[in-house]
């Protein structure tokens, strides 16, 4: 519900550029925004709960209510104690209801596994990210830019922010060619779009960790052909077009990948 | 018109691995890509050469990464190969899958789950194997239980298909003969005319006893000069193998001193190499035959020819051969042949290009002297062999006849018209059935073969009486595996390939008149069958 398999947008800010992204996430609909906003909360609780755990387990507090808030007993904001405060709240949370559930449950499990356990939720909550996005941005004379990432977008709206973005840029004169090869992967053959760089014994893989299926694939490099080596004539006439499907029949894309190099 | 296919060769045994299996493969791929099918070819990833690869003409072949355990055959993991051989068989929505050689476990394993898949299937048996020692009673058992639901089987020979019938228990019926053949056009005799213009055509009658080609006189201008050997006239020998027991080095090594002693102004050229090549080295220091045996150690395919031109007569001493390809290609370079009679090699090449011995030490030694003794007369014609030998084989009238057989697995020709009308009707009448009879038993074998579990089961359960009922486990396994990966891995989630442009399908190219049909050589190789092979 949250995902879905990888689309493939075009965006074209000029008629010599050309973005093709592509991305799990599906179009933001009311309902998904509400999803995305319970994911984002429950990521929240996680923390939260972990917090409560490893206090209740490591620094075993008494019924008491920790240091006030104000400790010269005058209600002023130059002497709010920031750490008094939080603890404050963190002791409210322990002493209700739920926090006591949770603080049984940490002071019955040993400390090992206690720690173990928040650093997975922690690890889950903070850094899992539902959506992948992989884009390549074609500049007619300047190359070609990559970026890859896992989440997308801003942080509030796609339910995680930005992470493990890795973006690579590649001059037109290093480019050689980009064609389209299929490998073996796992008990598989898929088909995958190649950059071949000078100077480089190995290809760059374009969009790597979505792969997408041929028909997305025979887009791309049908529009990213055309942006970076159609001089004149109708640029992206076959990726913009938005119907990848009637493009010169079964064999014609092969031009490019007749001296395919074994991946 | 017939229709196309789209076909998968699987073999342990491919390039870049030099060998007469994997040329065989190569040139018959090629060939039937020529005449209008899809031809994709499925083999294990080799040093230096993974991932999916295009040859010449759109041929793609897929290096499916595996161990690799003896003499690059890979290691038998009976079912691991499914998802994978799936996978490529959906994409490249193949009809009819083709193993090859009997040592390759991939082939095997490949016609398993084809047949699982509900595909159509061939295999090819290139080699001879006994019946007596352990591992040929295991490989033996192997083979019949891939054996046991293929649709057709192809041997190179017709000792191939005696041997090949009774390992595998199979009907006779369903094994046909369709052999190797060389490209003439590489082994060209030295200072052949390479005109490839006119048309090639017989310049005489190629086996005695044939009524000569009317065409003759109008060729005759091609005709080579003929060599004239003088009485004092060195004769060079020429060996080419890998030196291995089976091959006869033994033989060879036994043999070398007796006819350099007994014929003077001969010598000897050995190229290939092999674990023997030390006995050779050693027999050649004992008797100092340093200027009369010249070994070249192992040379590349391409230029087995230019070793050959420089001989008189090729010596081909192997204890054990289905085929012999090697025989061929050298009376294609117009060299006069003295091999064992073993195998398949007497159905090879007609009388008069060849001298035969029992594969022992005297026998050897005296046909060789009796063909140079041939050669010094001016008796035999080696400068026609070249064009003889083109006539009788060639990778188009292989692939045609493979093509039958892919006609006849999958119903395109009746099946009367595939087995024969004359087996059906005596069948029908010696067994005092009716023609129901007849499909249950060699029906079942040919087009209509059943793809239900149950039938296959029945074939599997006949293999023996524990080995039956394992391999019925074992085709059970596939079938679950096969229904598990239909889960997992859905069709519609893989994707399908273009298919290379195809050619445009061939009409029958047998010529009319002129040349030799093919059925006259295969005639006559009947007839001089020798009864005894093995």
């Amino acid at each position: 519900m949250l995902t879905t398999t990888p689309y493939l947008t075009i965006r074209r800010p000029s008629p010599t550029t050309a973005e093709f992204t592509l991305t799990t996430c599906p179009p933001l609909t009311l309902p998904l925004r509400a999803a995305l906003f319970g994911v984002l909360c429950l990521r929240f609780i996680a923390v939260l709960s972990v917090i409560i755990g490893i206090y209740a387990a490591f620094f075993s507090p008494t019924g008491l209510l920790p240091p006030p808030i104000f400790p010269s007993g005058r209600i002023s904001f130059l002497d709010f104690d920031l750490n008094n405060f939080l603890l404050h709240i963190l002791h409210l949370l322990y002493i209700s209801r739920p926090g006591q559930y949770l603080a049984s449950l940490a002071i019955s499990l040993p400390p090992y596994a206690v720690l173990a356990l928040s650093a997975l939720t922690s690890y889950i909550a903070l850094f899992a990210r539902i959506h992948t996005t992989e884009s390549l941005l074609v500049l007619r004379g300047l190359g070609i830019q990559m970026s890859s990432s896992v989440g997308g977008g801003n942080f509030f709206r796609l339910g995680g922010g930005t992470f493990m973005k890795r973006t690579r840029f590649i001059p037109t004169e290093k480019i050689q060619d980009i064609l389209i090869n299929e490998a073996f992967k796992g008990f598989e053959v898929r088909y995958y779009l190649v950059i071949v760089v000078e100077g480089e014994q190995d290809v760059v893989v374009c969009f790597p960790r979505l792969l997408p299926r041929r028909k997305i694939v025979e887009r791309v490099w049908r529009g990213a052909r055309g942006c970076l080596y159609e001089k004149d004539g109708p640029v992206l006439s076959a990726g913009a077009g938005g119907g990848g499907g009637s493009h010169g029949g079964n064999g014609a894309w092969r031009g490019g990948n007749g001296n395919g190099k074994g991946g | 018109m017939a229709p196309t296919y789209r076909i998968a060769m699987v073999c342990d045994f491919f390039f870049p691995q030099p060998g007469g299996i994997e040329s065989h493969i190569y040139q018959l791929s090629t060939k039937l890509i020529d005449r209008g099918h899809k031809v994709i070819i499925i083999t294990h990833a080799y040093e230096g050469r993974t991932g999916v690869r295009y040859l010449t003409n759109g041929l793609k072949v897929y290096h499916v990464p595996f161990l690799v355990i003896y003499r690059s055959a890979t290691f038998p993991t009976v079912f691991s190969f499914f998802p994978v051989f799936r996978n490529i068989v959906l994409r490249e929505r193949i009809d009819i899958v083709h193993g090859h050689a009997s040592l390759s476990s991939l082939c095997h394993e490949a016609i398993l789950h084809a047949r699982t898949m509900g595909l159509r299937t061939v295999f090819t048996d290139h080699s001879l194997f006994g019946f007596a020692d352990a591992a040929s009673i295991l490989t033996n058992k192997l083979l019949k239980f891939a054996l046991s639901d293929v649709d057709h089987v192809i041997c190179v020979s017709h000792t191939c298909k005696e041997n090949t019938v009774l390992r595998a228990s199979l009907d006779p019926l369903m094994v046909s003969v369709i052999p190797n053949a060389v490209v003439a056009d590489n082994f060209r005799p030295l200072g052949y005319p390479t005109t490839t213009s006119t048309p090639p055509s017989s310049i005489s009658s190629p086996i005695p006893g044939l009524p000569p080609n009317p065409s003759s006189s109008l060729s005759s201008s091609l005709t080579p000069p003929r060599r004239i050997l003088g009485p004092h006239d060195p004769i060079t020998i020429v060996v080419i193998s890998r030196l291995f027991y089976n091959k006869g080095t033994d033989l060879l090594t036994a043999a070398i001193p007796r006819i350099l002693a007994a014929h003077p102004n001969t010598r000897f050229i050995i190229a290939g190499s092999g674990p023997k090549s030390i006995d050779l080295e050693q027999m050649i220091e004992q008797n100092v035959l340093q200027d009369r045996v010249e070994m070249l150690g192992p040379i590349r395919h391409s230029e087995v020819r230019d070793v050959m031109v420089r001989g008189h007569i090729y010596l081909h001493p192997s204890l054990t051969e289905a085929f012999g390809t090697v025989i061929v290609e050298a009376a294609s370079c117009g060299l006069y042949v003295v091999c064992t009679q073993v195998g398949g090699i007497p159905e090879v090449l007609p009388g008069h290009m060849t001298v035969f011995a029992k594969p022992e030490e005297d026998d050897l030694v005296a046909a060789t002297g009796k063909a140079i003794a041939a050669l010094r007369r001016n008796e035999v014609r080696t400068e026609l062999f070249h064009e003889q030998v083109k006539n009788m084989y060639s990778w188009t009238n292989v692939a045609e006849r493979t093509e039958r057989v892919y006609n006849g697995i999958s119903g395109a020709i009746s099946e009367a018209e595939f087995y024969g009308y004359d087996h059906l009707k005596d069948h029908r009448n010696g067994s005092n059935g009716s023609w129901t009879a007849v499909t249950a038993t060699r029906g079942m074998r040919s087009g209509v073969q059943s793809f239900a579990l149950i039938d296959r089961l029945k074939r599997y359960y006949g293999c023996g009486v524990w080995a039956g009922k394992l391999f019925c486990v074992c085709v059970i396994v596939d079938y679950l595996i096969f229904l598990f990966l239909e889960l997992v891995f859905p069709r519609e989630s893989i994707d399908i390939c273009p298919d290379w442009p195809r050619k445009k399908k061939v009409v029958d190219t047998r010529r009319e008149g002129g040349g030799l049909e093919w059925g006259d050589v295969e005639e006559y190789r009947r007839r001089s069958r020798p009864s005894r092979l093995r």
